[in-house]
């Protein structure tokens, strides 16, 4: 007779590598064993396959279901989850499929994909005070840093994959038509959450760049020369009524020692 | 957050609260006495999901029917996910807290699914062991339901409703029985459904469950997919006539039918518990 710790690792052994003989050999025997390895083999793999399907609904949508119960069931093989809270579960899928060489796009989306997954659940955000700004709008620039919410993620994609994900929502208009490819285009997203639901602003490569220096600790001035010199010309004005009206300041603040 | 309803959950049908159902419960919100929820769908920070939640515990007492906590692991407790748990219940005081009698973890990895433990003298001490110290950091009791299951540990001696009935007795936990879940069990292994009904100390029962299966060949899987069937409804008559009125759930996770569908099987449960009542009096 097998400790529960051991009987527990056995039929873990018999789900995941398929090596079934000991857990086999606890069971009853009725005739059954391997009928119900196999059965709760199938379902723990759909229950997997469905979590993914709920993180990654465009993914899901854009390769159908077939072909993303293949990707999952690799990923699943390949990526054990590690915790009873399912929101953590397929972070890695996009690495993944990039590590599988994937069409990039599968890659890109995948990437988009999480990032709304993580901005949906975040943390929520109060909004900067209009005081506050006031106030630090007579601080002097070379000082002064922003921060972001949680609920904000800046991505850097190769393609513009968010012409992709906007046409596979479910309120998306049925004439828009999906390629196979997207033409090599340094994309720059702001996945942002309001009133609940994800956005996702597709933005200037450049104008890009320089929100995620602000977001990495750069400085207003020093964003604002960035602006200034930049040969495609950026105008920082707009850059920051973007931030303001995307509501993702969560504060300002004077840099020490500059 | 204004709690409208602190009070215990009524013995009344109630019904599984999904995200499917969201915007139609806020729209309208249906004529049921409560409903139940699974704690680990929000787990996240902040967002919709909570608000949701807010805005639907205001107007009904809620309970909380746990899946991720792999009670009968032997692996150390999650205290990462017990406390978030604790969080929420702080947060949302729902008058119930479940969790399964299964395990779905061990070295680390997690299965989601809700696997049977064998009916050993080792398990029993091990399982009751961890009720022990989640109810301790839960800080209130907790309901124990019975899984189902499709295969047979040979060194099973204790019948499951006797392990079921000692863990009670051990602990000071309560039962959440699903019916459902017996009469697959029963099906699936010919068992006498009554054997286990009997078993359980019907005091310690203190919420049911009713859901649908599904065939596949010749065995039930418990998919709650699908109205309940009428033998599991001759079977909460029976329950509810020897253990009395309990709150009663109708539990619905795959194969999403519209809102009203639900609520018109709580409507029937409903008619069951007023009857059996009715007829005690």
């Amino acid at each position: 007779m097998l400790r529960l710790c051991d009987l527990q690792q056995a039929f873990a052994e018999a789900i995941v590598e398929g090596t079934y003989q000991t857990a086999t050999a606890a069971m009853a025997t009725d005739g059954m064993a391997l009928r119900s390895v196999a059965l709760y083999r199938g379902l723990i793999r759909n229950n997997f396959v469905q979590v993914l399907r709920i993180t990654y609904p465009g993914l899901h949508r854009f390769v159908g279901a077939c072909y993303f119960s293949v990707l999952a069931r690799g990923y699943i093989k390949h990526y054990p989850s590690t915790s009873g809270d399912l929101f953590l579960y397929g972070r890695h899928l996009p690495a993944w499929l990039q590590r599988i060489e994937a069409p990039p796009l599968l890659v890109e989306l995948a990437r988009l994909e999480w990032a709304c997954h993580e901005v949906y659940q975040a943390a929520d955000s109060v909004p900067f005070p209009p005081d506050r700004f006031q106030a630090m709008a007579s601080a002097d620039p070379s000082r002064v840093t922003i921060q972001f919410h949680q609920t904000v993620r800046f991505l850097a994609c190769s393609l513009p994959v968010h012409r992709v994900w906007q046409a596979l929502q479910p309120d998306a208009s049925p004439d828009v038509a999906i390629g196979p490819s997207l033409p090599e285009e340094q994309t720059g997203l702001l996945v942002v959450r309001s009133g609940g639901a994800v956005r996702v602003i597709p933005l200037g490569w450049l104008e890009y760049r320089l929100m995620e220096a602000l977001s990495g600790g750069a400085t207003v001035a020093s964003i604002e020369q960035q602006a200034r010199e930049a040969e495609s010309g950026v105008d920082f004005t707009r850059l920051m009524t973007t931030l303001l009206q995307a509501q993702v300041i969560a504060g300002m603040s004077l840099k020490e020692g500059v | 957050m204004s709690v409208q309803h602190p009070a215990p959950i009524p013995a009344q049908a109630g019904i599984g609260l999904r995200s499917h159902h969201f915007q139609d419960i806020l729209d309208a919100p249906p004529p049921v006495a409560w409903m139940e929820t699974h704690p680990e769908n929000y787990f996240g920070e902040g967002g919709a999901p909570l608000r949701i939640l807010e805005r639907i515990r205001s107007r009904y007492p809620l309970s909380f029917h746990g899946v991720g906590l792999s009670l009968g692991s032997t692996d150390p407790i999650d205290h990462a996910h017990l406390h978030k748990l604790k969080g929420l219940i702080d947060r949302f005081e729902p008058a119930l807290v479940s969790e399964h009698l299964s395990w779905s973890s061990v070295g680390g990895r997690f299965f989601n699914d809700l696997l049977p433990l064998p009916s050993t003298a080792e398990s029993l001490d091990h399982i009751c062991a961890r009720i022990d110290e989640i109810q301790t950091i839960l800080q209130r009791p907790l309901l124990i339901e019975n899984i189902t299951r499709y295969l047979t540990w040979r060194d099973s001696p204790i019948p499951e409703g006797s392990f079921m009935a000692e863990a009670v007795n051990r602990t000071g936990c309560g039962i959440l029985l699903d019916l459902n879940n017996v009469y697959v069990n029963a099906v699936n292994f010919h068992l006498d459904p009554f054997e286990f009904l009997d078993a359980i100390p019907p005091e310690a029962v203190q919420e049911i469950h009713l859901a649908g299966f599904d065939r596949y060949g010749r065995m039930l899987i418990d998919t709650h997919g699908q109205p309940v069937y009428p033998e599991v409804w001759g079977l909460y008559e029976w329950a509810i006539r020897h253990i009395g009125p309990r709150p009663t759930l109708i539990e619905w996770d795959t194969n999403m039918p519209p809102l009203a569908v639900l609520v018109e099987q709580a409507t029937q449960a409903d008619a069951i518990l007023g009857g059996c009542h009715a007829a005690a009096l």
